[in-house]
């Protein structure tokens, strides 16, 4: 074998691998289609789940401090795993107001971010849910607020997560003298005489993108797993 | 080895002297700089597994958080140590059997200083939060066409030197690192340009990560790794190699199967549905090529055993090969749809099965390569059996706990996620053991290559020993001659 066909070789070998799993699905995939709904929400007929927070800044932050190391962003289909039957990790199986919203992971939800942190390792839960997760554990949004922050300080601060494995973020926090009024993000832990801690940019950031990972939307029916509910089908 | 041999031995052994002086300069510096890059990599390695049991281990410095730390660990391994180790192999590799001196060593050294400096800012960028997240592609995008230029100047000569070699045969080497220099630049510009340059669903973007991690191990290590087996194991032995038509079914299958695998660790995520199916299945069959070639070396191997048990390049080699099978093994196992996959997607298994590619298997051939060159390059022989003893068993002890506990906990540690039943903690706590134990693995394995890393400094210091003789491991009796073991000679094919 020469040369010439040895490389034609291995690029017909590789080539018809890249087309098919890599370019065609990747260029497939660039604009996916609107999907419609059935009932309106708002002014809008189609599904297009908007995020508020600040997204792209979040997730960088997320991205470079490698929290996708630990915690993943997937809920799997019930082919491919048991994430679903969880209580809180694709919805909520008791939400307030509309009961047991779980679903799958779907391609709409990373809206705003360029590279999915679907995550390699599951040292701690799963983050798909994490903003209405802490959201309806607590009182107010304030206060979900606050406790991610303590959260991100020292996970062990709170009591029950006694065993925590997750390391400690300090470094996302600052020093601040007080000046008139505390910030009404100041942390509740120690701090040098006069000072408070009070949450950097990176912390705000992040603490915005992790709240607004939430499976809240109201679904379309292409994208509707549920299975029809006993009562609705009599 | 070489069809065309020259006219008489002397002028043989002329050749091969120039060609290994012609590349003194630039493999030498491969290999110290790539060891050392292995001792920060695996020393950030222990920092970051200590992390994962006590997360207050030098918790306030944001330098050395575990998320920063980990990428780090895993690049420096992968762009410090395995590519650069990669291009002593190549480089050395392709000019011996195209039988063509070098004749751009200044050109490979500058692009290697070039390599070096792109991969410690990029190291730097990761340790001072600009990582970008995507697993083997951590560095900040500047460091991507620094290091694709590095890489096409220091291999495009081994391509040019495959060209105008003298006609002959063709090794099953060559075949492998041929491909192997191909691929490299295909996956890398095609992940880095798929993700950095054009924006696309960022799902698809996460498929790339994976798809490019597997073609980067299997595409470019693992054939690094079997050039430099298949030529170790027929050059040291002085037998040949057991079988060509098993190594080019080896070498074929590879071809083909494995750029299909990588997209099985999206299994359950919302992309088009056969991909994680198709890689599932190119990841099961991966066993194909990867036991072809690993029973084909070891064979070869094996018909000489005394100087398997004497050569530190044939024992390393064996046991990359060794790691090699229970790769392919591995990966047929473990990425079952339905079975074995649910469970290790996201388990610590994921990390086992990397260290048992790139440490398991191309580390040890790429250790059994330098003991190899280096005397060659340096015109010394190593000074000490016991120090390449002493790396060999804490390398090979270090690489099996820590891939098997990885491997094995993460089994333990998907069916605790799996039992949904339960609360979230007593998963997390499955994996914490094997945590610790993977801690104390990489110490050994650090401590292995303190010796390596000694030893390989003296020689380039020119401190080695001005002998004759090649420094052999000591044999035990049971394996030796009768004549005692001084008669256990290498044979002459082996010089």
């Amino acid at each position: 074998m020469n040369l010439r066909n040895f490389i034609l070789g291995l690029a017909a070998s590789f080539g018809a691998a890249w087309l098919a799993v890599v370019v065609v699905p990747f260029f497939k995939m660039r604009s996916l289609e609107p999907l419609p709904l059935a009932e309106p929400v708002g002014t809008s007929t189609v599904f297009h789940p908007k995020r508020t927070g600040r997204i792209a800044n979040g997730a960088d932050v997320y991205a470079a401090n490698g929290c996708a190391l630990c915690h993943t962003q997937v809920v799997r289909p019930t082919y491919a795993g048991n994430d679903l039957y969880r209580a809180d990790w694709g919805g909520l199986k008791d939400d307030a107001d509309r009961g047991d919203t779980r679903r799958e992971t779907n391609a709409y939800d990373f809206e705003g971010e360029t590279f999915a942190q679907i995550g390699s390792t599951r040292l701690g839960p799963d983050l798909s849910n994490l903003g209405r997760r802490v959201e309806a554990a607590h009182a107010s949004f304030a206060e979900a607020t606050r406790w991610l922050y303590l959260h991100l300080y020292d996970p062990k601060l709170d009591s029950t997560r006694w065993d925590s494995q997750c390391p400690p973020h300090r470094f996302l926090f600052e020093e601040r003298e007080v000046r008139g009024q505390p910030s009404p993000d100041a942390l509740p832990v120690a701090a040098s005489e006069g000072k408070q801690v009070v949450p950097a940019a990176d912390a705000r950031a992040l603490i915005s993108y992790l709240l607004s990972l939430r499976k809240d939307h109201p679904l379309p029916a292409a994208l509707d797993f549920t299975p029809a509910k006993p009562a609705a089908a009599e | 080895m070489s069809s065309v041999t020259p006219a008489t031995p002397v002028q043989d052994a002329l050749l091969r002297a120039e060609i290994d002086r012609s590349l003194r300069h630039p493999v030498m510096f491969f290999l110290t700089s790539g060891a050392a890059w292995l001792a920060v990599s695996i020393l950030l390695g222990v920092i970051a597994s200590t992390k994962t049991h006590h997360p207050e281990f030098l918790a306030d410095v944001s330098w050395l958080t575990y998320g920063r730390v980990f990428p780090a660990h895993m690049n420096a391994l992968i762009y410090g140590w395995g590519m650069q180790a990669a291009f002593a192999g190549i480089i050395w590799l392709m000019a011996r059997l195209s039988r063509k001196p070098c004749t751009a060593a200044g050109t490979i050294l500058t692009a290697g200083h070039v390599w070096n400096l792109g991969v410690s800012l990029g190291i730097l960028g990761i340790l001072a939060g600009h990582g970008t997240g995507m697993p083997w592609l951590d560095f900040p995008a500047f460091a991507w066409p620094v290091l694709l230029a590095a890489y096409s100047a220091i291999v495009v000569w081994s391509f040019i030197q495959f060209r105008v070699r003298p006609e002959g045969h063709v090794f099953i080497s060559q075949w492998y690192l041929l491909a192997a220099m191909l691929w490299f630049p295909w996956i890398y510009i095609t992940a880095n340009t798929l993700l950095h340059c054009l924006p696309g669903h960022p799902l698809m973007a996460a498929g790339i990560i994976a798809w490019f991690r597997s073609a980067f191990l299997f595409l470019f290590f693992a054939p690094v790794a079997l050039a430099a087996a298949y030529y170790l194991a027929p050059k040291v032995t002085g037998r040949p190699v057991f079988s060509y038509a098993l190594a080019r079914v080896g070498f074929w299958s590879l071809a083909v199967i494995a750029p299909w695998a990588g997209l099985q660790k999206l299994a359950g995520v919302p992309v088009p549905y056969f991909l994680p199916y198709l890689g599932a299945a190119a990841a099961a069959l991966l066993f194909v090529p990867a036991a072809a070639a690993a029973v084909n070396t070891l064979r070869t191997m094996a018909s000489s055993p005394d100087t398997l048990a004497a050569s530190p390049s044939l024992r390393f080699a064996a046991a990359g090969m060794g790691g090699l099978l229970v790769l392919g093994l591995a990966s047929l196992l473990l990425n079952l749809p339905g079975s074995t996959l649910r469970i290790t997607q996201f388990t610590l298994s994921g990390y086992g099965f990397d260290i048992l590619g790139l440490y398991g298997c191309f580390t040890l051939v790429m250790f059994g390569l330098a003991y190899f060159i280096v005397p060659r390059v340096t015109r010394r022989e190593w000074l000490s059996a016991r120090l390449i003893s002493m790396h060999f068993l804490f390398s090979v002890y270090g690489t099996i706990f820590v891939a098997l506990v990885a491997l094995f906990g993460g089994l333990l540690q998907g069916s605790g996620q799996e039992s949904w039943q339960q609360p979230w903690s007593a998963a997390s706590a499955f994996s914490r053991p094997y945590a610790v134990a993977i801690t104390l693995s990489w110490s050994l394995i650090l401590f292995s290559n303190l010796f390596f890393f000694l030893h390989l400094a003296l020689m380039w210091l020119g401190l080695g020993r001005q002998s004759s003789h090649p420094t052999l491991l000591p044999v035990s009796h049971e394996s030796a001659s009768p004549h005692g073991s001084e008669d256990v000679a290498q044979p002459a094919a082996a010089r």
